[in-house]
This record gives structure tokens, C-alpha cells and sequence, in this order.
């Protein structure tokens, strides 16, 4: 899919280095993937910052050799690396080093979560530890209860207070529960001092003269 | 449990506050047209959120043109040209009958004796226009009406509040779901809508409860936390704000072709404005 990446980032062709800058930083923002980190639509997300840091890199390079979008051989390819944000290296399933439950847990990557959760209850309840409340934590999670979800991952927490898989976890239901939402984007117009701002500047200064010895305006 | 789902008006531009009105104009005017001219009283701003979802990613232009309001003849309206948004309109309508119809009966389940007999006297007129909705789209009539037997069982049980909002949370999901284009859309949908229908679940037992603690009412903020106000709307800002976050990840990853700007002040700055007045209204309402 060869996108006009201009139309990616939401700028016009003539726009200027800040303003893609900006575009660039509103979408990263956006897309993150800490943003998805647990989330069932997490590859959805990865496949948008690809797709916005591939724009950003196409643009600095046709910049770079003096060409414009509609010049640009549409044979070219996307290549990617460069300034562009890379994703964090967390990673739920990535950041254990040995897990009681691997079957578990390939079924809840897989979103198959009654799977799942009939080999978490085929488990003794004297034999549920840390990771089975985090596992039945996750899956409830996946399903959209995060009530239980929470109480769950705090379990799981009190039961193994070092395991930073699921201090990670329960950090991030925390400040989802704290969540307040971020401002949208407004359109910015160029002018980034207004009359007032002049007026101000220009009193203040007077009356710094002034105290000096000088005068810069006179009548006041 | 309508009315949640709304713009925050002083964020909007007036160009964009002009669309959404038009939206919600021709969603009246269809509602005249398909379901006779009572039925025009049933229109909800929530409704007009998913005929503007419907409607954002249709091809081509959407143009308006002027008119006359049926109710304030004075009063000059934008309604849409019917081209490409017939059906997204059509859609809408028949889901708020559909709703509202559902939402009478769980009236009259939840009223005393004197309430029930003026609801009853709703009801004949109700069915037959949700009659109407449901043979042009009977997938809605199919989810609705499982929705409205799973709540009614989930309250009864007094289950935890998960359970309790899981019929409203994946109503919302299945419908959604019905109307996305392709398996990725399908997906974003399902997390979007289950998470604003749980939202809205939410927004509603904390808005009713008071009332429901006065009249003896099911709430599952009561039954769940605390018959207490300020803990049980602690615990529901709690939950709202993990759905608003979820709900607004999901949001973040469609690109709209029209309605952009309104849709994201609805689910970024709109939602939260709701739960604010809501959870804090001793802070003042700001509309």
C-alpha cells in the first residue's frame, strides 16, 4: 500500500519542519504502544506507528534530496529506521522468565479465553499462587471486566509483591483508573504573539527604561 | 440510561457544532418519515453519535441544504441530501425505536402500580413501530432483545458490577460490530463499543443512585460497593475512567473521512465532561 505519506501524517506538502514535526509527535502520542500495551488491539496499533514512522522517514528523505510527493518514483518502498520513535520494549508476555502456565498463556495471546480459563479451574484452589490470580487477572481483562480484573492483578501483587510483571500490570489498571483525557488537537494558526503580547512587551519595557534613567515612550 | 454521549458544546467550532446539528436534525426528520411523527420524540443525542459514526467513513461528500423545523417553525435547520446518508439514518432510526421500546418495558418492570398504567398505555404504539424497525433490520432487533432478557437476569441475580454491565457492554459491541467494514474495523468496534456500553452502564447507576437507594431500585453500586455516595461514586469514576481510556485507545485507531473533529470531542472531551457533572455535580454543571 503505497499512501501519500502527507496524508498519513495530516499535513499539507508545503508544510513546514515544525509543523510535521508536531503532526509527527500528536500521532506517536496517539499510537504508542505503550498506549496498547495489554490491549486486544495491540498488532492494530504497532501496524499505525509503522505506518506513521515510515511517513515521517519518507518525507525527511524526500526533503533531504529536494523532491517533491508527486515527483517521487511511486516504485520507492518505505524504508524504515531514522529519528522515529521505536516501540518500548515492555511487553506483557515478554518480560517473564518462567511461567507455570505457558499453555495458559499462548491461549490468552491468542484471545481463545475460555481455553484458557478451564485450565485455570482444573487448578487446586491450594495450588493457586501469584501467576494463577495474574492469568485469571489477564482474562478477565481481555473480556472487558476490569472490576474483577483489578481485584485479581492486586491478588496476585500481594501474593508475589517482587514480581514485576505484575507490579507492571497492576501499575498501568491504576492509572487507567486515574485516566483523564488527553486534549484533542487543535488547529494552531502562525501568528504566535498577538497584540497584547506586543502592547505588554512593549510597556514593560518602558517602564524597565525608565527605571534606568531612560525613557523609551515618552507620553507614559 | 440516554443522553450520555454528547459533545462538549464550548470545545466544539461552530462549523462542526453546525454538522453535528444537521445530523441531529435529518435524524429527527427520518424518524418523521419512517416511524410516523410521534416517534421524533424518541431522538437521543446517543443516536445521533452512531448515525455520525455510521456516516464517517461513507465516500464522497455530504452536503446539506436549509429547512423549516417541524417543531419551531421559526427555527431554520440543515438537513442532510439524502444520497449517502440515507442508510446510515435509516439505521439510526431504527435502533432508537427499537431502544426505546425495550427501554418502556423495563420502565413499566421497574414502576409501581400508577406509573404502569399511563407506560401501558404507550406500549401498543411502541410495539408496532418497533415491528416496523425491526423487519427492515432485524439483526438489531435480535441483540436488543437479548440484551434486555441478559439485564434483566444479571439484576435479578445481583451480580458483581462487571456482570451486571456485560448485557449493556456487549450490545453496544454487537451492533457496532454488525456495521464494520472489514475484520480490523470489526475488532476496533468491538472493543469500542463494549467499553462505551459499559461506560454508559456506569454513567447511569451512578446518575440513578440516589434514587434507586430512595425507592428500594436495584443499583449495582449499591449492591456491589456501598450504599454510601461517595464510595460508591468513587469506585464508579474509577471504572468509567478505565472504560474512557480503554474506549478512547479503540477510538484512536479509526480514521474518519467526515465527522472527525465532532467525534473526537464526543469520546475525548464530551464523555469526560458527563462523568464529571455526574460524579462531582456540587462543582457545578458546565454544558
Amino acid at each position: 500500500m503505497n499512501k501519500n505519506p502527507y496524508t498519513i501524517l495530516g499535513v499539507t506538502e508545503n508544510a513546514t519542519e515544525k509543523e510535521i514535526k508536531i503532526a509527527y509527535r500528536e500521532l506517536a502520542k496517539k499510537y504508542h504502544p505503550d498506549n496498547y500495551e495489554d490491549s486486544p488491539l495491540k498488532d492494530l496499533a504497532t501496524e499505525k506507528m509503522k505506518e506513521v514512522n515510515e511517513a515521517y522517514d519518507e518525507i525527511q528523505k524526500m526533503r533531504k534530496e529536494g523532491r517533491s510527493y508527486s515527483s517521487y518514483s511511486s516504485q520507492n518502498a518505505y524504508s524504515g529506521g531514522g529519528n522515529s520513535y521505536s516501540s518500548n520494549t515492555s511487553n506483557t508476555s515478554g518480560s517473564y522468565t518462567y511461567t507455570n502456565y505457558p499453555e495458559v498463556r499462548n491461549y490468552i495471546k491468542s484471545g481463545r479465553l475460555y481455553d484458557a480459563e478451564s485450565i485455570l479451574k482444573g487448578v487446586p484452589a491450594d495450588n493457586r499462587k501469584g501467576e494463577w490470580y495474574f492469568l485469571y487477572g489477564m482474562i478477565y481483562y481481555r473480556r472487558g471486566w476490569t472490576d474483577q480484573a483489578y481485584n485479581y492483578f492486586r491478588i496476585a501483587c500481594e501474593m508475589e509483591p517482587q514480581n514485576q510483571e505484575f507490579r507492571g500490570v497492576f501499575d498501568r489498571m491504576n492509572s487507567q483508573r486515574s485516566y483523564s483525557s488527553p486534549e484533542y488537537r487543535r488547529v494552531h494558526h502562525n501568528s504566535e504573539c498577538s497584540t497584547c503580547d506586543i502592547c505588554s512587551a512593549i510597556c514593560c519595557l518602558d517602564t524597565c527604561c525608565e527605571c534606568m534613567g531612560g525613557d523609551c515612550i515618552p507620553c507614559c | 440510561m440516554f443522553g450520555y454521549v454528547n459533545i462538549d458544546k464550548g470545545e466544539l467550532k461552530v462549523k462542526d457544532y453546525e454538522s453535528y446539528k444537521a445530523v441531529y436534525c435529518s435524524l429527527c426528520k427520518t424518524l418523521g418519515k419512517e416511524y410516523t411523527f410521534l416517534s421524533r420524540f424518541l431522538l437521543s443525542y446517543d443516536m445521533t453519535y452512531f448515525a455520525m459514526l455510521l456516516m464517517s467513513g461513507e465516500d464522497g461528500k455530504l452536503c446539506s441544504k436549509k429547512g423549516r423545523c417541524r417543531f419551531n417553525p421559526a427555527k431554520t435547520c440543515n438537513y442532510l441530501l439524502k444520497d449517502n446518508t440515507q442508510e446510515p439514518l435509516s439505521k439510526a432510526s431504527a435502533l432508537t425505536v427499537i431502544t426505546a421500546y425495550y427501554k418502556l418495558r423495563d420502565n413499566i418492570d421497574d414502576s409501581g402500580f400508577f406509573l404502569k398504567l399511563p407506560l401501558y398505555l404507550l406500549l401498543p404504539f411502541m410495539k408496532a413501530i418497533k415491528k416496523k424497525a425491526s423487519r427492515k433490520y432485524p439483526a438489531y432487533e435480535k441483540i436488543c432483545g437479548e440484551m434486555y432478557a441478559s439485564q434483566k437476569n444479571a439484576e435479578s441475580q445481583k451480580l458483581s458490577i462487571d456482570e451486571c454491565a456485560e448485557p449493556t457492554a456487549h450490545f453496544l459491541a454487537e451492533i457496532l460490530s454488525v456495521e464494520a467494514k472489514d475484520d480490523n474495523e470489526e475488532r476496533i468496534y468491538m472493543e469500542l463499543g463494549y467499553h462505551l456500553g459499559k461506560w454508559i452502564y456506569l454513567a447511569d447507576a451512578a446518575d440513578d443512585f440516589e434514587k434507586d437507594l430512595k425507592k428500594k431500585r436495584f443499583n449495582p453500586l449499591v449492591s456491589n460497593v456501598s450504599a454510601e455516595r461517595e464510595e460508591a461514586l468513587t469506585r464508579a469514576d474509577e471504572l468509567m475512567s478505565q472504560s474512557l481510556c480503554l474506549l478512547t485507545a479503540a477510538h484512536s485507531l479509526l480514521c474518519f473521512k467526515h465527522f472527525g473533529d465532532v467525534l473526537d470531542n464526543i469520546i475525548l472531551l464530551g464523555l469526560r465532561l458527563r462523568q464529571q457533572n455526574i460524579i462531582y455535580p456540587e462543582k457545578g454543571k458546565r454544558k
